[in-house]
């Protein structure tokens, strides 16, 4: 009776260990993976790169005449799937914080801007989805992931970036975009 | 025994009772004396405002802890407390105690607005000297960066506008595309405004060369519309400035461009 139960106590010990220490490679992984998939973004501090593009519907933007403003802009394409999830948060985003002075962009970098706008007609959106298909933009604000969005402050400084979408990240795009505009 | 002691307790607390009603009957008193010689002496002698007078009564009609051997002239009358009213009262040493700290809040107060105004002024000088030498910075670029003899530049300027927006102007020189500008609502509104913008600074040598513009935009009835111009001139030795004007043809309901040399 008493070596069953040392058996069972030294199995259960066993157990214990071995599954702390998966779980300790798992978050020693997790953080590598992490470190090499995330380099830190170089513009985070420093002006956003101004530019002017075409709209897919209405007019042209150009983003120095929305200082002032916190300005999200969200890079897509029409082939990348999360993207159109995205832009349908940014979406709700934008209803909600519009009044207090939120402006958004979304920047296709198709090659092709009329696959962009068959894109953009689909993806019913009430801000404007502008077209960069030589990517002069998207190379200026290194954009080395879709969907990546880029959160400027009201002084045009480059804030935050958000180089995926999940449930984590937009819970974390905003906390970082509330702030922002708490500013 | 129960009794007695009740009868015990209520024979000490009588005594008690006597003295604490001799206690507040003697400063009532006191109070009251004090009022009735301090207060009147002052206003009448030294001809002070009636709202301070109170409040420099209190020193002597609260009974002082200090024997009175250490207070000199507190017993002497009405002058040296009527003296307290003023801050330069001499001999008197509750006058600091009641004296010291209304006159210098109000004094402070003014003394710290004086130095935020000093130093707001300060910072607007300073925010002019950056402003002014940011120009003279700007200057001294553009005169380094194009130099008179061979600066050329190109103003765009839109005269009433109802057959064509704007929508982008892309220029060439020598047929070499020198910039590609796109026209936000804003800047379509400001050149419909009046105003004029300097589309292009560059430099050139000396001789014949050719500009071309292309404006695209939309044109009568909101269609897309494009149409070119061009020009060609020669540059001499001095800066030269061109206009890229863009006006309304009533007669046949579009609009007109053309490249102005101003000489």
């Amino acid at each position: 009776m008493a070596q069953r139960r040392v058996a069972a106590g030294w199995s259960a010990g066993v157990c214990t260990s071995v599954t702390v220490r998966l779980c300790a490679l798992g978050l020693t992984l997790a953080a590598a993976v992490g470190i090499a998939a995330e380099p830190p973004y170089a513009l985070i501090g420093r002006s956003a790169p101004d530019f002017a593009l075409h709209a897919a519907a209405g007019d042209n933007v150009r983003l120095s005449e929305h200082r002032g403003e916190v300005v999200v802009l969200s890079f897509w394409s029409s082939r990348c799937t999360p993207c159109r999830t995205q832009l349908a948060t940014l979406n709700r985003s934008f209803a909600t914080y519009r009044s207090a002075g939120l402006s958004i962009y979304g920047v296709g970098v198709d090659d092709d801007p009329a696959r962009s706008e068959d894109f953009a007609r689909s993806a019913r959106v009430d801000f404007a989805l502008l077209l960069d298909p030589d990517k002069e933009v998207s190379r200026s604000y290194q954009v080395d992931n879709l969907p990546m969005t880029v959160l400027i402050d009201r002084n045009g400084t480059v804030r935050y970036v958000v180089r995926d979408y999940s449930a984590a990240s937009s819970a974390l795009y905003l906390q970082q975009l509330r702030a922002l505009l708490n500013e | 025994m129960l009794q007695m002691m009740s009868h015990s307790t209520s024979a000490q607390s009588r005594p008690r009772g006597r003295a604490r009603g001799g206690t507040l009957a003697a400063l009532g008193a006191t109070l009251m004396c004090a009022a009735a010689l301090l207060i009147p002496v002052p206003l009448a002698a030294q001809g002070a405002p009636a709202a301070t007078a109170p409040a420099t009564v209190p020193p002597p009609a609260v009974p002082s802890p200090l024997p009175p051997t250490e207070v000199p002239g507190a017993q002497q009358g009405t002058k040296d407390v009527g003296k307290q009213l003023f801050p330069n009262a001499p001999k008197n040493p509750l006058a600091p105690l009641t004296e010291s700290a209304p006159p210098a809040a109000p004094a402070a107060a003014p003394a710290e607005g004086a130095e935020t105004r000093g130093l707001d002024q300060e910072i607007q000088g300073l925010k002019k000297d950056v402003v002014d030498l940011n120009k003279d910075l700007f200057i001294l670029e553009e005169e380094l960066l194009f130099p008179a003899n061979t600066q050329v530049a190109v103003f765009v300027s839109v005269d009433v506008g109802d057959f064509f927006a704007l929508d982008t102007v892309q220029l060439k020189i020598d047929q070499k595309e020198v910039i590609n500008y796109l026209y936000t609502p804003r800047e379509r509104d400001a050149l419909l405004k009046g105003g004029v913008q300097r589309l292009y600074l560059g430099n050139l040598k000396v001789g014949p060369h050719e500009l071309v513009a292309f404006f695209s935009g939309s044109g009568p009835n909101a269609r897309a519309y494009k149409r070119g111009a061009s020009l060609r001139f020669e540059k001499g030795v001095g800066a030269k400035y061109l206009e890229l004007k863009i006006n309304d043809r009533q007669r046949k309901f579009e609009p007109e461009f053309e490249i102005k040399d101003w000489e």
